[in-house]
C-alpha cells in the first residue's frame, strides 16, 4: 500500500512537489522560529550551569553593570556560615577597541579580584581557558588582560600582543572559550584596574559572586545573606533599572525580559492589583521585598524566571507558526483534492476489483502521511542547516538552538498535519460511487 | 488460484427478480431498469444486448454488486447480494467476480503485473499471488510485457492485461462490459476467446454486455434489452 501511495505521489511530480515545497518551508518556519526561543533558553541555563554560585547584586539592577553595592559587605558575606568564597567584580562597558567604537556585540571590562578568584573551586572563565594562563597575583594593578577568543579573532591578536581598549594599552595573557555569548563577551582584569580607569569608586563594586561551601542549599543561604542586608540603604545612582541599552539586540533583549520579569514579580504590589487582591501577608512581603537593599540569584531562579518567560514567547512564535502551517495545510488538501478528483475513474476500477472504501480511505491518508512526513524531514533539515548557518556567520550575535526534541516534534507535527489535511479528500473519495466513477472514464 | 475463493458457493446461477434502477439527475429521474426478470446458469456464457440507453451495463454494475437497485432482488449462487452488507460486497468483488471494461480500466502509474495484481494490494502480496499473475500474463501472451505501464501497451494488450487482472481471483463470475468496444474485429475475437475458454476451463459463468453480435455462437444464452425493460 505504501509502495504503491509512493508510485501515486510520483506520478504527479510537479505537484507532489509543490505540496512538499510548501510545508517544508512551513516547518523549517516552525523550526527556524522555535529555534529562537530554545536558543535563548539552552543559552540560559547553559550560561547558568556554569555559574553554580550565587550572584549578588543592587536591587533592580538587571545585569552587574548596572548595578552598585558597597566593597565592604563582601567581608560580611564571608564570614557567614556556608559562604566559601566571596568575589567582588566591577563590571564597566567597553566603548572603544583599536579606534574602533564597539556597538554590537558589547564587550564589557570585567575587573575581578584576582586573590578571590583563585580560591574559587570552579571558575567559569578559567576553566575555559583555551591559550596562555588566567590571571594571578602578578598581573595586580597591571594593564593583563584575558580576553575571549572571539575578541582576539575579531581584533586580529594573540597572547603576548596588545589590545587598547578604551585608549588603554592591555597585554594578553590569556584567552578563554566558553562558546556562550552571554560569556564572551568580558574581558577580564584586576578589579583595582578597571576601577582606576572607569573612575569607580574605590570602596564599591559592581556586584558580588559566592561561591557556597555546600553545607547549606544555595536557597537557604541566598535568605541568609538578604536578611543580613534588609533595611540597609545604598548611595547609588539613580533609578537604574530604567531605559538601558547595550547596543546588542539579544542583550537588549535580555535586559527586556529582566525588567518584565521584575514588573511580573512586583505586580502584586501595582494598585489595581492590590486594590483587588492584596492580603495584609501579601502586602507585608510586598514591603519586606521594597526593603531588601539586594538581590541573590541562584542559577535556579534565573532558570525558573526564564522558563516563564519561555512559555509566553513559545505562545507568540505558535501563533506565528500556526500562519504557516495553515498555509502548508490547505497546499495539502487541495494538491490531495485535485489528485482524488483527477484519479475518480481510477478508485471506481480498484472498488470494482474489491476495494473497500477504508482501503480507498487509506491509500490517500498514506500519499498525505507520505506528504507530510517528506515535508518534515526536508522542513527540519532545512530548518536545523538554517540555525547553523545563523549560529556560524554571526557566533557573537546569535544563537540559535534547534534541539532534538524540537525536530522530532516537528517531524511528527508534520506527519500528522499530513494524515489530518488528507482525511477530508480521502472521505470524499471514500463516498464515491464506484459505478459513477467507472461510468465518467 | 483456488486460494482466494475458498469461501464462494460453487453454483454460481443468477436469479433477477423485478430489477429496477432509477437515476435522479438534478430535477429528473431516469428509469433505467424498470422491473426486469431474469435467470442466468451458472457457467454459461451470456450475452446482454440492446441500444445505448437501454440499461445493459447498469444490470452489469447491479450484478457485481456495484451500485445498489431501487427495488427487486438479484442473488447470485443462493446469496441476495443487494442485501450484503457493505463490507460483504467488497469481499465478492475481491474474491469472486472479475470485472472487464470497454476502456481497459488500467491504472496508469502501475506497470502490467502490478496492474494484475491490483485487487490484492490492500491485503498484500505473497509471492505464490505474485508468480500465479505472472503466468496468467505469460497465458495471455504477455510474458514480456509485465513491467510495461498502460500507455506502453496496445489496447488488445491493455485488455489481455485487465483479463488477467480479472482472471487472478479465479472468479466463479466474470462480468464483461463492451470488451470488445475499443478493439478490432480479430483482436475482439481474441479477447473473446479468452473469456470463453474461461467458461470452458474452469466452468466461469461469463456475462457480457455488447452491441456486436457477431461474436454470439450457438449455445450462447442471450438477453435483450430496450428501455429498461426485458424484450427477448
Amino acid at each position: 500500500m505504501w509502495r504503491f501511495a509512493i508510485q501515486n505521489l510520483v506520478s504527479r511530480p510537479l505537484r507532489s512537489l509543490l505540496a512538499l515545497a510548501g510545508l517544508s518551508v512551513a516547518i523549517a518556519g516552525m523550526v527556524g522560529l522555535f529555534s529562537v526561543a530554545e536558543g535563548i533558553d539552552h543559552m540560559v541555563h547553559d550560561t547558568f550551569s556554569r555559574i553554580p554560585g550565587l550572584a549578588i547584586m543592587q536591587a533592580g539592577a538587571p545585569i552587574p553593570l548596572f548595578s552598585r553595592l558597597p566593597a565592604s559587605w563582601a567581608d560580611e558575606i564571608a564570614e557567614m556560615d556556608g559562604v566559601r568564597v566571596v568575589n567582588p567584580e566591577v563590571w564597566a562597558r567597553v566603548n572603544v577597541i583599536e579606534g574602533q567604537r564597539v556597538i554590537a556585540p558589547p564587550r564589557f571590562l570585567f575587573g575581578t579580584s584576582i586573590a578571590e578568584r583563585q580560591k574559587l573551586h570552579k571558575d567559569v572563565y578559567r576553566d575555559a581557558m583555551v591559550e596562555g594562563r588566567f590571571l594571578d597575583q602578578n598581573d595586580r594593578h597591571k594593564l593583563h588582560t584575558v580576553i575571549s577568543r572571539q575578541i582576539a579573532l575579531d581584533h586580529d591578536v594573540t597572547i603576548g600582543e596588545q589590545l587598547t581598549i578604551n585608549g588603554d594599552r592591555f597585554t594578553i595573557v590569556g584567552i578563554y572559550h566558553c562558546g556562550q555569548m552571554m560569556l564572551d563577551v568580558s574581558i577580564i582584569v584586576d578589579i583595582d584596574v578597571v576601577r582606576r580607569l572607569t573612575r569607580f569608586d574605590q570602596d564599591s563594586a559592581s556586584a558580588f559572586y559566592v561561591e557556597p561551601d555546600e553545607t547549606v542549599s544555595n536557597e537557604i543561604l541566598a535568605e541568609r545573606i538578604r536578611e543580613t542586608f534588609r533595611g540597609r540603604e545604598i548611595q547609588a545612582a539613580g533609578n537604574i533599572a530604567g531605559a538601558i541599552t547595550t547596543g546588542n539586540p539579544l542583550i537588549d533583549l535580555l535586559l527586556a525580559i529582566q525588567n518584565w520579569i521584575g514588573s511580573g514579580s512586583q505586580s502584586n504590589n501595582s494598585p489595581a492589583t492590590a486594590a483587588t487582591a492584596a492580603t495584609a501577608a501579601d502586602q507585608s512581603e510586598a514591603d519586606q521585598s521594597e526593603a531588601d537593599p539586594i538581590e541573590v540569584r541562584t542559577a535556579d531562579d534565573w532558570a525558573e524566571r526564564f522558563d516563564e518567560f519561555s512559555s509566553d514567547l513559545n505562545l507568540f512564535l505558535s501563533v506565528m507558526t500556526s500562519i504557516g502551517v495553515l498555509i502548508a495545510v490547505l497546499s495539502i488538501i487541495n494538491t490531495m483534492l485535485m489528485s482524488v478528483t483527477e484519479r475518480i475513474i481510477d478508485f471506481g476500477i480498484l472498488k470494482a476489483n474489491g476495494w473497500s472504501r477504508r482501503d480507498v480511505m487509506l491509500l490517500i491518508t498514506c500519499e498525505s502521511a507520505v506528504l507530510g512526513l517528506a515535508g518534515g524531514v526536508l522542513g527540519c533539515a532545512i530548518g536545523w542547516l538554517g540555525t547553523e548557518f545563523v549560529n556560524t556567520t554571526w557566533p557573537d550575535r546569535l544563537q540559535l538552538y534547534a534541539s532534538p526534541q524540537l525536530l522530532i516534534f516537528a517531524m511528527v507535527f508534520s506527519s500528522l498535519l499530513g494524515v489530518s489535511a488528507g482525511l477530508y479528500p480521502a472521505t470524499w473519495a471514500m463516498k464515491l460511487s464506484p459505478m459513477e466513477a467507472i461510468r465518467r472514464g | 488460484m483456488g486460494e482466494h475463493n475458498q469461501h464462494a458457493p460453487t453454483n454460481h446461477s443468477i436469479e433477477i427478480e423485478n430489477l429496477t434502477k432509477e437515476f435522479t439527475i438534478g430535477p429528473t429521474t431516469v428509469r433505467a431498469l424498470r422491473g426486469i426478470s431474469a435467470s442466468i446458469q451458472a457457467g454459461s456464457f451470456q450475452f446482454v444486448l440492446g441500444p445505448s440507453g437501454s440499461g445493459k451495463s447498469t444490470l452489469l454494475y447491479l450484478l457485481g454488486a456495484l451500485d445498489r437497485p431501487t427495488a427487486g432482488s438479484i442473488t447470485v449462487g443462493g446469496r441476495q447480494i443487494d442485501q450484503l452488507s457493505r463490507d460483504d460486497q467488497d469481499q465478492f468483488r475481491r474474491h469472486e467476480v472479475g470485472f472487464v471494461f470497454q476502456s481497459f480500466n488500467l491504472l496508469s502509474n502501475l506497470n502490467a503485473l502490478e496492474n494484475v495484481l491490483a485487487p490484492f494490494l490492500p491485503i498484500g502480496i505473497s509471492n505464490t499471488l505474485r508468480q500465479q499473475a505472472v503466468d496468467l500474463l505469460e497465458h495471455v501472451g504477455l510474458g514480456d510485457r509485465q513491467q510495461h505501464r498502460p500507455a506502453e501497451l496496445s489496447g488488445g494488450e491493455q485488455q489481455r492485461v485487465a483479463i488477467a487482472r480479472a482472471l487472478l481471483k479465479q472468479p466463479k463470475l466474470v462480468l464483461a462490459d463492451e470488451p470488445t468496444g475499443e478493439l478490432d474485429h480479430e483482436t475482439g475475437a481474441e479477447v473473446m476467446g479468452y473469456l470463453r475458454n474461461l467458461r470452458d476451463e474452469h466452468g466461469t459463468t461469463v456475462v457480457v454486455v455488447t452491441h456486436d453480435e457477431s461474436y454470439i455462437e450457438d449455445g450462447d444464452a442471450t438477453l435483450r434489452l430496450r428501455d429498461g425493460l426485458v424484450v427477448s
